[in-house]
């Protein structure tokens, strides 16, 4: 990898590290090789938001490139936001695409995403059923994206119902992460989601 | 007693560690935007913020159509950075010769007393006075021929079409004669 690359996330990683973000536990990075070419990162929910109290891992590659192109970055954690794939993890931020300066960082990136969890850009989606649902059935987006949180990254709010909707569907032999998929694309909808598992 | 003990201490900490802050913003003031080591080749954009040339250069490479500074995204240029000379600048070398090349200083020129550059007769040589020369030409053929719907072409046997025959011939030695006289003068 360019030399250039390698310096920088060596300076960009001790700058995260030190960061009073990481004191306060928002975002944290971590090496996955040595090579400094992968990492791992991690951010914390934002409060006031379905996520609160989450915890979401991030898959980050550092493009040979780097700083003149963006890292990639996907989420390892299922997550229900319309700017994140549900089944992917990919994400549609325009700073990881376009919208890349190099003078932006690590822990921009990762305070960025974070935001993100904060405020969803629904007319700009990367999950098209999440986006409809958060348009046109807000509440239940939010209860759906509490419940994935509670689920999948440690959210201490439980969706006690939808739990039970889920339970209800993995005792018929569903695959319970399938079952959760069908039923938060169904707006919870039992016998529509049971649908939605058979004919797919 | 306690209470005023513990606010001192707390205050001596405070500004101990505003210092070594402040140490530290110091070594951090002339750090590159793009490396983050300090910056070698220094320019510095119209918007302020400094970069190593080479670093700047790459950036405004990967991406040509959409040049803006990677700080604030203020549009931003090659010709537009301006580069910063130390005093201690101990290689005596041209950074310029280095590649890739850091732009020039910018040094804007006194206002131009010349309009237009072609009306400098003086010291304009050939190519300036025939520019000259063919100027009213291209204003005739534009300005007064504009809008007109031209007439069909006569027959080729009407005395119509002899008249106009001449007529092109007496113009194109007037041109020949125009052009020639614009050479020897």
């Amino acid at each position: 990898m360019a030399n250039i690359a390698v310096q920088r996330i060596k300076r960009e990683f001790k700058e995260v590290v030190k960061s009073e973000e990481v004191a306060e536990c928002h975002i944290q990075v971590e090496l996955v090789n040595d090579s400094f070419t992968e990492l791992k990162g991690q951010i914390a929910g934002p409060p006031d938001t379905p996520y609160e109290g989450a915890t979401f891992n991030l898959e980050i590659k550092i493009p040979e490139t780097y700083p003149f192109n963006p890292p990639k970055v996907k989420f390892l954690t299922a997550i229900w936001h319309p700017n994140i794939s549900s089944v992917t993890g990919a994400i549609c931020l325009d700073i990881l695409k376009d919208q890349w300066a190099a003078a932006m960082t690590l822990r921009t990136v990762l305070l960025s995403l974070q935001a993100l969890l904060a405020a969803a850009e629904p007319d700009d989606p990367q999950d098209a059923v999440v986006a409809k649902q958060y348009k046109e059935n807000h509440p239940i987006f939010l209860k759906t994206a509490r419940h994935w949180a509670n689920i999948y990254a440690g959210g201490t709010i439980r969706e006690d119902d939808y739990d039970n909707r889920v339970i209800q569907l993995k005792n018929m032999g569903f695959d319970p992460h399938k079952a959760r998929v069908a039923l938060s694309t169904h707006n919870w909808n039992v016998e529509r989601a049971m649908e939605h598992i058979l004919n797919y | 007693m306690s209470a005023t003990a513990s606010n001192q201490s707390t205050g001596a900490e405070g500004g101990a560690s505003g210092s070594s802050e402040d140490a530290h913003q110091d070594s951090g003031e002339y750090e590159c935007n793009i490396c983050l080591d300090t910056a070698k080749d220094a320019v510095v954009s119209m918007c302020g913020h400094l970069f190593c040339w080479p670093c700047l250069h790459q950036w405004l490479e990967t991406r040509p159509n959409r040049q803006t500074c990677p700080v604030c995204k203020a549009g931003i240029s090659r010709d537009k950075v301006i580069p910063l000379y130390g005093r201690n600048n101990t290689s005596r070398e041209d950074p310029r010769d280095k590649a890739p090349p850091r732009p020039q200083g910018q040094r804007s020129e006194p206002e131009n007393n010349g309009a237009f550059p072609g009306f400098n007769f003086g010291d304009g040589g050939f190519q300036m006075s025939f520019g000259i020369g063919a100027f009213p030409f291209g204003f005739f053929a534009s300005n007064f021929n504009m809008g007109d719907t031209r007439p069909p072409a006569p027959g080729p046997e009407t005395p119509q079409a002899a008249e106009e025959q001449f007529l092109s011939k007496v113009f194109l030695y007037v041109a020949m004669l125009f052009i020639f006289w614009l050479l020897i003068a």
